[in-house]
Formats: C-alpha cells, structure tokens, sequence
C-alpha cells in the first residue's frame, strides 16, 4: 500500500467553508466494488447518451474521463508498485491492491466554472450545489479549463457546457440523487455536509485502527479544497495519493488571481504608454 | 457552423492507439514508470476548445487596442508631424477590430446565444471583462476613425455629421478610449491566466503584460508597414516608429525570458519539445524578436541604407512573429492541459493556505 499521502495541514483537516445545510456527497472509496452502478443510474435518470464503447486497456474502465455525457466515472486502479510489472505475489489485506473511485463534479464551495462564466448560466442552487442552465448557456468554453479537476465539458452534439447537477431535479422534489440511491455498498453517500463530514472523520478513524493507515479526506481545507476553493462538497476518502485517482493534490481557484494579473497588466500599461510617449513625442 | 471538439470518437480511437512509450511520454502510469503515479496518463483537467479563431482573435484584436493607444498618444504628443501616425493607427484600430466580434461570436458553441453575456458583468470573469471592453471599446474606436475621416474630408458631403464630427474633442475621447485599448490588448493574457491550465496559470502576473507588449509591438510594426509602403512619409516619422519598434521587441524579450524560467522544466514542455518548439524558438524568438532587431539596428548604424525597405521588412517580421507568438501561447496552454504531470508538478507547488 502506498503510504505516502500529501503533506496534511492537520489544522485544516476536516473543515470546509460549506454552509451549514448545504448538501453533497461523501464518497467512501474504501467500499467502492467498481460496479458502476453509479454511472448507468446516472445516464439513466439525466437521459445521458451511451458513450463510444472501446476496449481502453485501462483495466475495467471503459469511460475514462468525466465528460459532457458521463458525469459519474469509476476509475480502476491496480496497483502494480514494486512488482516489477508481476501480479503482486502477497497481497495487502485490502481491496487486493486494487483501487476504486467513482469521480464526480465536487459542486466546489468557491468553484472556478462558476466564477468564470460571463453568461450567469451557472448559478449556485439553494442546496448551495453548482448547476450549468441549459437555457442560458452559450457554449463559450470558458468553464471548460476553468475547473481545476477538469469536470464540465462543451457537448458535441448541443455545444453547450454540461456537468453533473447533483440531480437538482429530484432534490427540489426530496429525492435522493440517482447514484447515490443506486449505489449497493453506501460508497456514495448523500446528505448535509456538517453530517457527511463528521461521519467521514469517523470513518477514517476507524480505517486507521483496522490498520490501513493510509486513508484521508480529500476534498477539506486540507487536501482538494485548498486555496481559495474552501472545501467541496463532494468530498471523498481516499486511501493512496491523490495523483493516483487523477486529483489534483493541492488545487486553487483561478480567479483568486484575477485581482493581481490586473495590476501587473495596469503596471504594464503605464510602462508601455510611458515608453510610447517618449518615442513619439514631437521634436 | 459546426465545431469540431477533441473528445469525440476519433480522438479517444487516436489517443487509445499509443503505445506504452508514447504513454509514459504523456504521464502515463506504466509498470516500470519511475515518474509521479497517474491515471493511465488521462489529463486532470480538460483543455478549452479554443484554436484558429481564438488565436486570429487575440492577434487582430491586441494590434486594434494597442494601435488606438499609438494613435492617441501621438495625438497628444507627437506634434504636427505625428499626422500620419495617427491617421494610420485609427484606420488600423477600426480595421483590425471589425473582424473581432465576428470571430467571437463563430467560436461560441451557440452564437446565437452572443448576446446573452450582455446582460451581466462578472469583475472576476475575464470572459465577461473582455466582452464589456471589447463592446466599449468598439465605441472610441469608430467614432475616432469616424473623426479621422471627417479630418480628411472623406465625410464632406454629409455636412451636419462632417461639422460635429469635427467640432468632437478628438485629444479626449482618444485618452479615455486609450484605456480600453490597453484592455482590449491585455485581457486577453489574463483570460487564459485565470484558468486551471498549467502552463498558462503559472505566469499569471506575466501573461497581461507580455500580450499587451507583444500587443504593442505589432501595432507599431504596423503602422510602420503601411507608413513604409505609403509615399512620402517622411524619415523623421520612420525613425521615431523604429525607435518604438525596437523598445517593443526588447520588452517583449524580456517578459518571454522571464517566463520561461518562471515554468521550470515540466510545465514548459511544450516550448522545448515538438514541433511547438521548433515554431516558439525560430519562429516567435528568431523571426519575430531577433531578425527584426538585427535590421533595425542596422538602420541605425547606416541610417541611410534603404531605411523604408529595411523597416518594412522588420514590421512585417515582427507580425508574423506577433501572430506565432500567440499560436504557441495558445497550443502550449492546450498541450500542458493535456499532461497530467504538468498539473500535477503546478498543484504540488505549494502547501495549503493556513
Ligand atoms: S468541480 Fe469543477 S465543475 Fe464542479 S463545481 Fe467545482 S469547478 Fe465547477
Ligand atoms: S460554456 Fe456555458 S456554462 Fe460554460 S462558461 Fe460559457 S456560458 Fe457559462
């Protein structure tokens, strides 16, 4: 088992500027069987079209990405470490070195997709989840690279931006969003944040006195929430690098660095009038 | 029109079709890989659409912006003999700026949904800014060329509007929409900065000034391409535009080096390697940077030589330079988008904010 997990703020651990109320996911990777049940409950409830079915070669992961149409996706991981590309011959007491995690958009406390959006199409609902609105959407893209876990995607068929809603739609009507309804192993759990993440404390407790010492949060202040994002309220526990599942470790919300670009371009501006002026003043 | 985007079919068929080099080349987790574990060297974040339009776009639009701000300065300080200037920086400006919009507005995935980011403005949506300076900015725009028209009688015949036109407070209107020049040709660098791609996110206090100073340097360039190429300029208004020509490109030098050694090794990848980096070494630094100061500084060693040939080809050198720059600037961004090591090496950077 690969034991060396980022360098963890302790003091950060387990917080997360979310509202109290405010509603999300917490994704127990530690009981994920890799069923997918998550992903087709999703296509089924969202009317999502099938993907192009190909043999990736990436173990049993056929949808690789989170894209305009899949918005839950169960990444497989077999870790092979130490090996020397042989079937590891002692296996851990654990998930036989075999890693699971359905990803999903984090509906960000301060989330960049929403930040950069210059129609408004991308509001924060009352359940404080992050919706794109299809009717005001104009495609731009500009949400696209703008999400630090590279989550939204333009759409080749509509050309607008889609993401998972957290399943608005049956909320607004007190349901339980598809996957986590869907899911056999309470991997997924849905729920108010405060709640999700004391049982997500617990549980990591737990995990590190039955010995696997590796587990954490990902997705407080301490790691996937930091810097100016302040948390996710889709949150995970995660037990082996974040790179390893394809997250980034320590992200930051781009638009915190709005402010500075500014000022260094307005310095820039200044520089270049001044050397402009004294090149074209009249003799 | 229709838009191509990169994750369809084909291209998940493509990128499936590497072999395990070529794999552990993009960050990919091989048994035997000794790099940062990834996931199958699937990209962590996604890459904008953005490509030729956006590229011709922050090209046309920065020369409109940054040849406004030279025409008003020249305006203000240039004296009688900055005529020219200005007459060829507002006619450039308008020119340079009428395709913009459109190039926008083909590149949304709904362009007939333009207009719904105009109902709204986002301080920290770039996208938003831009679109506010662009449309503000359109305004100084024609209605100074519409004034420069007016000066060389082209608008004679429509007394009323030639009188008020005229009787306008040029130097003015030219200060204030200055300020929008200098927007419109440097927000475009703080609109891909303010993104989560590495190789643009890293240089987030450069990438403004270096599209305003590249900005600048093909406005001048130019204006100094029409002037060279029009009758009967006169040597001391050549020599002033060279003087600028040359400040831009040493500026814009400087800003690239800076850059440069701001990304390190990995999240500059794309401007050593590939034919990204063939183009970003002979093309935006050889052609566009290096040849053009070599002219110019022969003019100035023999400043009787075939000064306007020589400044011709310099300005026009620097353009095609200007425009490789942003060609490499965008692909680079979309390469490093690509490469989850790249954000993995940009996310590792720091601890969190206590
Ligand atoms: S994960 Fe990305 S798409 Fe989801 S809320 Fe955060 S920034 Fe937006
Ligand atoms: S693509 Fe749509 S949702 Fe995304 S930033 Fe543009 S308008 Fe907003």
């Amino acid at each position: 088992m690969n034991a060396a997990i980022p360098l963890i703020d302790s003091d950060l651990v387990g917080t997360t500027g979310a509202r109290h109320g405010a509603m999300g996911y917490l994704t127990d990777t530690t009981l994920c069987i890799g069923c997918k049940a998550c992903e087709v409950a999703c296509k089924q409830w969202n009317q999502l079209p099938m993907d192009n079915l190909e043999w990736t070669g990436y173990s049993y992961d056929n949808t690789k990405d989170l894209s305009a149409t899949t918005w839950r996706h169960v990444a497989f991981i077999e870790q092979l470490d130490g090996t020397n590309g042989h079937s590891p011959g002692v296996m851990p007491p654990f998930q036989s070195n075999w890693l699971m995690m359905s990803d999903i958009c984090k509906h960000c406390v301060k989330a960049g997709c929403l930040e950069a959006c210059p129609t408004g199409a991308i509001i924060r609902t009352e359940f404080d989840t992050v919706v794109i609105q299809q009717d005001i959407c104009n495609g731009c893209g500009y949400c696209v690279p703008s999400c630090p876990f590279g989550v939204p995607d333009l759409s080749a068929s509509d050309h607008k931006a889609h993401k998972c809603t957290l399943c608005y739609d049956r909320m607004v009507d007190d349901l339980e969003p598809a996957c986590s309804k869907a899911c056999p192993t309470d991997s997924i759990q849905f729920g108010p944040i405060d709640e999700l993440m004391q049982r997500a404390e617990r549980r990591v407790a737990e995990l590190h006195q039955r010995g696997v010492k590796s587990a954490y949060i990902y997705g407080d202040r301490a790691v996937g929430g930091t810097q100016g994002i302040d948390g996710l309220n889709c949150f995970f526990i995660l037990t082996a690098e974040p790179e390893v599942y394809n997250l980034p470790a320590y992200p930051e919300l781009p638009q915190d660095k709005v402010g500075s670009a500014w000022l260094a371009t307005l310095g820039a501006a200044f520089a270049i009038g001044a050397v402009a002026v004294a090149a074209l003043r009249g003799r | 029109m229709t838009t191509r985007y990169e994750r369809t079919w084909d291209n998940r068929r493509k990128q499936s079709k590497q072999t395990p080099a070529d794999e552990s080349a993009n960050g990919a987790r091989s048994v035997t890989d000794q790099t940062r574990a990834s996931y199958y060297g699937v990209p962590v974040i996604h890459k904008p659409h953005w490509k030729w339009l956006i590229i011709v776009y922050f090209f046309v639009g920065g020369i409109s912006g940054a040849s406004y701000v030279l025409a008003s300065i020249a305006h203000l300080v240039g004296g009688k003999d900055a005529g020219r200037i200005v007459r060829a920086g507002r006619y450039l400006s308008l020119a340079a700026l009428l395709p913009s919009p459109i190039l926008l507005i083909l590149d949304l995935g709904r362009p007939e949904r333009f207009h719904h980011m105009l109902y709204i403005l986002k301080l920290r949506s770039t996208m938003s800014v831009g679109t506010w300076i662009l449309t503000i900015f359109s305004g100084f725009c024609g209605l100074s060329a519409l004034i420069q028209a007016a000066e060389d009688g082209l608008l004679s015949r429509i007394g009323f509007a030639n009188r008020l036109l005229l009787a306008l407070p040029a130097k003015a209107i030219g200060a204030i929409g200055s300020l929008f020049g200098f927007g419109m040709s440097g927000y475009t660098g703080i609109l891909i900065a303010a993104t989560a791609v590495p190789f643009w996110a890293k240089n987030y206090r450069l990438m403004g000034p270096l599209f305003l100073t590249s900005a600048l340097s093909n406005a001048s360039a130019a204006i100094t391409l029409t002037l060279s190429l029009a009758r009967g300029t006169s040597h001391s208004t050549l020599q002033r535009l060279e003087h600028l020509d040359m400040l831009a490109a040493i500026g814009e030098l400087t800003l690239l080096i800076m850059a440069r050694r701001n990304l390190g090794p990995v999240i500059a990848r794309p401007l050593r390697e590939g034919s990204l980096g063939n183009i970003y070494r002979w093309g935006v630094l050889g052609v566009g940077i290096t040849a053009p100061l070599a002219l110019l500084s022969l003019t100035r060693l023999k400043p009787h030589a075939a000064p306007r040939l020589l400044a011709g080809i310099s300005a026009a050198l620097t353009l095609i330079g200007g425009f490789l720059f942003r060609y490499v600037f965008v692909m680079a961004g979309r390469a490093s988008a690509d490469d989850p090591q790249a954000t993995y090496e940009f996310t590792r950077r720091e601890r969190p904010l206590g």
